[in-house]
């Protein structure tokens, strides 16, 4: 009797499971039926409006040959683009684009390695707001791509030679980390973007990148991506850029600086250790922020001008501390000029006064360009490498 | 025709009066007679006409007016022993006595018991059964005119395999002998070990026809009682024709025959036998098997090597965790792997994807059935390198390499990172031998559950896995304790092995009465004295 | 005639309510009303919480060793006490329908956008289902294990996620309005601590019933600080951003990017979620038999575990339409709607048993 029970059970149990596997398994998909993306971008044509997508996709089997037997490594490393294909497909919005987009390929799209969202001039000036939702309301977007704004179009920064790597959208991603690492740009991911671009007053931000040419080994034209300014957006407009020492400037005042190189006349410095602090101050409805920056660095290279002493080593500080300065204040310049708040002194304000800012909020737009700004940097100059006196 | 069925009525009797005798015990049956024609007549009957069967009659007693016989099989009794000190004083000694027997029946048994016999264990039996039954496990019995009584003699002795290097459970300290099939031998190992007086063997015979002897053993005090009682109980219920091996106890016994795991355990070891016992369980011995069984068994004691008490604690715990890491790889790792290529690529690092998607592209299969093919292609192999005469061994793994390795990768059938998968848990299927078993059938679960839900369907049956583990018991004893349901102190010997000294209690989850082992605060010490001394110079 | 043999202590007791809390909510953002003032909302909302389990727990201390249908049968007589029981059981059951709906959501939009919604259900429940039939017993021994992990991944994706973190993006505390803040830690009094009310049947079963009420706080307790410290680890990673994501949790695990090695763990939140939520479904889910059970006298609730599965399957396909309408229900209509099961019905049945003066004539029929 009991066994019986059981084995009603088990034929049920049974009933459920055998759908599974006859249906099949609705989401599984094998990689070789996968078109894995690497990089995305975003064109508009400012003259019919059409948005065209660019597909940079990896072809897996072109690596397998470069990373497989050794015979044939070295000439199929001669040929990096050979590793990744690119597509593209124009249509009226962004998934108009992308359903143009099946009509022409063999396989299913695959967007969660996608390291990069690439965004042409024209289409960041225009607005990137629709394209943007149509990554985020899908799950397959991830919040740490890096954004980018193309100089000119997406599609050709997407289409130059990958150099060094073997992707050319991972060498770029990684081109832009390493520009961060050595506080030249920031690195912006898509969720960085979003955040500010939630805040309603802090202006979102993006590296730019531009195409360079070099003159190659053979004595051809040889295309390289290079990182050249900073895009700022005002809403999901993009309005003006930041120039390398401007951006710099805003990378001090944001707390972004990591490690670097400070050139000051006579001396080079490496950059140890930065910190920095925004700290807005209320009175009588006006607002005066400070940006507090607490700096150290080694000496690298010195023209010798004048004997290693410590009276030197406070120059060299002072030095310093006045390009860091005046770095910081070009970027403020710009920002005003600009009305774009890239630092987040509003946010900073809001953090402090939260009661006052429900006002200032709505008016922030005509306060900005009138904040008063002092900025407060803090020096000190570690070591001095491995002599000890100037050579001459 | 009547003929044919009086015939048929009578086997029919035989039958009974058979089944009878078979279910029935010896005390309600025949002693012997004064007669020993007639004791003789019964115990042919009973033992047939097998030619293995001795029946030597001889005269004994100065006078040689006593007849005599004496029975023992042959190929069960040592011989030497029996030419010597049972044949020799009863047919050469006996004549010497110049006093006349012949008047005194009855005391000749025991004289022959007390001062003529030059072996160790005697006994005195009057049931003709018992002397059946005596006869068939190996003793001699001595039967004599006008005595109801017979001498069981145990001369056994018979070609045995000597005790050798355990062969499944090795170690590299520990010592090197295993249980072999004599369950006497093995009895011997264990009492080498344990001198404790209260250390006890319960025998009884298990199988209808193969009459098993079947020992249990404890130590009193510290195997709780209601234990002992039963693993008694279990063993009566038993109604099989033969008792082979231990492992068919094992099945008879086990708490949870349906499940995946087994809930008794065994092993081929005195050290870590004696060391169980010691701990609180039971072990059970069973002659013809060169295993023992130890009952209760929990989950943690398949990660537990004897080499790991007689290796330095830190290498011990690192050990313990390698185990537990490469068990649940070998579970794991084909059902991840599948799943993780066809349900979740964006899991992967996107240079680890790129090369993985390289391997795969052009392959015929489906990864799932490429991944199932690979996984029944090394259990076919493995089968094949355990079951094959050793001589062929070699073919096989050379055949295997070739097979599964490099020619299935350059031929395009499988990818390498498949091979790579399936070849790391096939090595780690190898670490935790006890539940290689659950282990392989649960791989090809995850595998499945792997490649039709993804890491999803993983994770239900790993939860269904888990609570199924955490509804075993084993003999009262919850499977998965003492991690759960949570033993701290029981800690100690579970992902790290603590120090010898420091673990002074048994087990509280086996629930014995004696708790503590030794006393606490054994830690070495540098003596006091010395280091004074060394302070003053 | 007992229904269930098995016997808790009170660490697993502890340990199931954390698992149960943790249930939904390790996924859905408790308190994400309150943006990133949400930890304030669930410190609140941990106090209310906490008070609701005082009053449940005070009245399973007055009836040590019952379940409340045994209680309301007690307390209102047979037929008026049935009526409330079922009137409970029915909460359970909707609560697990919920949770099922919650579960099958998230799989459908992070993971199986292809696959029907109904397998997934169904599949959870058949694993729950066979747990429920092995008892109380092993579904408290598999917290142990499977709660441990939970914590130990939530502090793991912590200490990666870390160098995201900026605690700044946690001021101004206090930013949202005053009357949203509490209701938003009402709601999450409710929703997930209020919750623990299903363990009026399950509290019968501890093994030490003096000690269970302090096993019950203990739990609530450490979920909640559990969950404050994720409230704060998702404002701080997310930003502003954390009140618009529909799984902040999911999404701040996939910002973890530790040198391109240790990255794209988000899975092990999804895996999180699976296992928490297998508690949540099969304390309700055993909750429910387990009441039916002692209601119409069955001998054993195993029978009606499969019938009762597969009608809170299909409560759960059909109650809810679509995500927007999960989440005002979840924010709106579930801390009202719950007001009754929650507190009224322990709090009267705790009040009419004084009057009665009841746990004393138990002893005294005993």
């Amino acid at each position: 009797m009991k066994r019986k029970h059981r084995l009603t059970i088990c034929l049920l149990i049974l009933l459920v499971i055998i759908p599974v596997f006859i249906s099949g398994c609705w989401d599984s998909i094998e990689l070789n039926k996968l078109s894995i993306i690497s990089g995305l971008g975003w064109d508009i044509d400012a003259d019919t409006g059409q948005l065209t997508l660019t597909f940079q996709s990896i072809i897996p089997s072109e690596i397998k040959s470069a990373a497989g037997s050794s015979g044939d490594v070295g000439q199929k490393r001669g040929d990096p683009l050979h590793t990744i294909q690119l597509d593209s497909s124009t249509g009226s919005s962004a998934y108009d684009a992308l359903n143009r987009y099946s009509q022409q390929s063999s396989r299913r799209t695959f967007y969660q390695h996608t390291q990069l969202y690439v965004f042409g001039h024209s289409a960041a000036e225009k607005g990137i707001y629709p394209l943007l939702d149509s990554i985020a309301r899908n799950p397959v977007n991830r919040p740490n791509v890096l954004m980018a704004v193309a100089e000119k179009k997406a599609s050709d920064t997407l289409s130059v030679e990958a150099g060094m790597e073997n992707i050319q959208a991972i060498g770029m991603a990684a081109q832009i980390k390493l520009s961060a690492e050595y506080s030249k740009f920031p690195v912006v991911t898509y969720l960085e973007f979003a955040q500010r671009l939630l805040s309603e007053t802090t202006a979102p931000l993006a590296p730019m990148v531009g195409i360079i040419e070099q003159t190659g080994p053979e004595g051809d034209r040889v295309q390289k991506t290079r990182i050249s300014a900073t895009a700022v957006f005002k809403g999901d407009k993009m309005i003006g850029q930041l120039n390398e020492d401007e951006s710099r400037g805003l990378l001090w005042a944001i707390n972004k600086i990591k490690k670097g190189f400070l050139v000051i006349p006579g001396a080079n410095l490496e950059i140890v250790s930065a910190k920095s602090k925004i700290v807005p101050e209320l009175q009588d409805d006006k607002i005066m922020i400070t940006i507090a920056i607490d700096e150290e660095s080694n000496l690298l290279e010195y023209d010798g001008h004048q004997e290693i002493s410590s009276d030197l080593l406070q120059d060299l500080e002072k030095g310093q501390a006045r390009e860091i300065e005046s770095q910081v204040m070009a970027a403020v310049e710009k920002s005003r000029a600009l009305n774009a708040d890239v630092f987040g002194f509003g946010e900073a304000v809001h953090r402090k006064y939260k009661k006052e800012w429900r006002d200032l909020k709505a008016r922030w737009d005509e306060i900005y360009p009138y904040i008063e700004i002092v900025v407060k940097v803090k020096t000190q100059v570690n070591e001095i490498g491995e002599i000890n006196r100037s050579l001459n | 025709m009547p003929g044919f069925l009086f015939k048929k009525l009578h086997f029919k009797k035989i039958l009974n009066h058979e089944q009878k005798k078979s279910a029935g015990q010896y005390s309600s049956s025949v002693s012997l007679s004064q007669n020993l024609e007639e004791n003789l007549r019964v115990l042919r009957e009973a033992l047939g006409s097998s030619s293995d069967v001795i029946i030597r009659d001889m005269k004994i007693s100065s006078d040689s007016n006593i007849d005599a016989a004496v029975v023992y099989i042959d190929g069960l009794v040592d011989r030497a022993l029996l030419n010597h000190d049972i044949l020799r004083p009863l047919m050469f000694n006996l004549q010497l006595i110049k006093d006349n027997l012949s008047h005194n029946h009855k005391s000749l048994i025991d004289y022959i018991k007390s001062s003529v016999l030059t072996v160790g264990q005697i006994t005195v039996v009057q049931d003709i059964d018992r002397v059946i039954a005596r006869v068939l496990t190996g003793h001699t019995a001595i039967l004599a005119e006008g005595a109801t009584r017979a001498l069981l003699i145990d001369a056994k002795g018979w070609e045995t395999r000597r005790i050798e290097e355990p062969k499944n459970e090795l170690s590299i300290r520990g010592s090197k002998e295993s249980f072999t099939e004599t369950l006497r031998t093995n009895t011997a190992l264990l009492r080498r070990k344990i001198r404790d007086p209260r250390l006890t063997f319960e025998s009884l015979q298990i199988g209808e026809r193969s009459k098993t002897d079947v020992s249990i053993a404890y130590v009193q005090g510290i195997t709780p009682d209601n234990l002992i009682e039963e693993i008694k109980q279990r063993l009566q219920r038993i109604d099989t024709d033969i008792i082979l091996d231990v492992s068919y106890l094992e099945q008879f016994i086990e708490d949870s025959p349906s499940s995946l795991f087994p809930t008794v355990g065994s092993s081929e070891r005195p050290d870590v036998v004696a060391a169980r016992i010691l701990e609180g369980r039971a072990a059970i011995l069973v002659d013809g098997s060169p295993m023992a069984l130890t009952v209760p068994f929990l989950f943690i004691e398949g990660f537990q090597n004897p080499d790991d008490y007689y290796a330095r604690p830190f290498f011990a715990a690192l050990v313990r965790w390698v185990r537990l890491l490469g068990y649940l790889l070998s579970i794991y790792l084909p059902g991840i792997f599948v799943s993780l290529k066809t349900f979740h690529p964006e899991l992967f690092p996107t240079q680890l994807l790129v090369s993985v998607a390289a391997a795969r592209e052009g392959l015929p299969l489906p990864v799932v059935l490429e991944a199932l093919l690979m996984l029944l292609l090394f259990e076919i192999l493995r089968e094949a390198g355990l079951r094959m005469p050793r001589s062929l061994g070699q073919a096989v793994s050379i055949v295997g390499a070739l097979v599964i390795g490099q020619a299935a990768v350059s031929a395009g059938l499988v990818g390498a990172p498949m091979v790579i998968v399936i070849a790391t848990t096939a090595i780690a299927s190898f670490l935790v031998i006890l539940f290689a078993e659950p282990g392989a059938l649960y791989r090809f679960i995850m595998t499945l559950a792997g490649g039709l839900l993804g890491l999803f369907g993983i994770v239900l049956v790993s939860i269904e896995m888990l609570s199924h583990l955490a509804s075993l018991r084993s003999l009262g004893v919850a499977y998965l304790s003492p991690v759960t349901p949570l033993n701290i102190r029981g800690l100690r010997d579970t992902f790290i092995r603590a120090p010898l000294w420091a673990m002074d209690s048994r087990p509280a989850s086996l629930d014995s009465p004696n708790t503590r082992r030794q006393s606490s605060g054994q830690m070495p010490r540098p003596p006091k004295t010395s280091s004074q001394q060394g302070d003053t110079q | 005639m007992l229904l269930e043999n098995g016997k808790i202590s009170s660490l697993q007791l502890s340990l199931l309510i954390i698992g149960f809390i943790f249930g939904a909510s390790v996924i859905i953002a408790p308190g994400q009303q309150a943006g990133h003032d949400a930890w304030i909302a669930i410190a609140l909302g941990l106090m209310e919480g906490l008070i609701i389990a005082g009053i449940f727990t005070v009245l399973t201390q007055h009836f040590k060793g019952k379940t409340l249908v045994e209680i309301n049968s007690l307390v209102y007589g047979k037929i008026l006490g049935n009526f409330i029981s079922i009137l409970f059981i029915w909460y359970l059951f909707h609560l697990g329908a919920l949770v099922l709906n919650n579960y099958s959501r998230f799989l459908k939009l992070e993971l199986y956008p292809a696959t029907p919604k109904a397998l997934t259900l169904i599949l959870i429940m058949l694993v729950c289902a066979l747990t429920v039939r092995r008892g109380i017993e092993v579904l408290a021994r598999c917290s142990l294990i499977l709660v441990t992990i939970t914590i130990l991944m939530a502090i793991f994706d912590t200490l990666l996620v870390a160098p995201h973190m900026d605690l700044q993006n946690l001021l101004p505390i206090l930013d949202v309005p005053i009357g949203k803040l509490l209701w938003t830690s009402h709601a999450t009094a409710i929703f997930p601590f209020g919750d623990a009310v299903a363990f009026l049947m399950v509290l019968a079963f501890v093994n030490k019933p003096e000690k269970s009420r302090s096993a019950v706080f203990k739990g609530i307790l450490i979920a909640g600080l559990v969950l404050i410290g994720v409230a704060v680890r998702n404002a701080a990673v997310l930003g502003q951003m954390v009140a618009i994501y529909t799984y902040p949790t999911y999404i701040t695990a996939q910002v973890i990017d530790i040198g391109d090695v240790l990255t794209r763990v988000e899975v092990l939140v999804a895996i999180n979620l699976i296992t928490m939520g297998f508690f949540k479904i099969s304390v309700v889910y055993y909750g429910t038999v387990l009441g039916l059970a002692q209601v119409f006298n069955l001998r054993s609730y195993r029978p009606i575990i499969l019938p009762i599965g597969i009608l809170m399957v299909i409560l759960a396909l059909t109650n809810v339409s679509n995500t927007t309408e999960m989440f005002d229900f979840a924010n709106q209509g579930y801390p009202i709607y719950t007001i009754p099961f929650q507190i009224a019905i322990p709090l009267i049945t705790l009040l009419v048993a004084k009057l009665r003066k009841l746990p004393q004539t138990r002893g005294e029929q005993a």
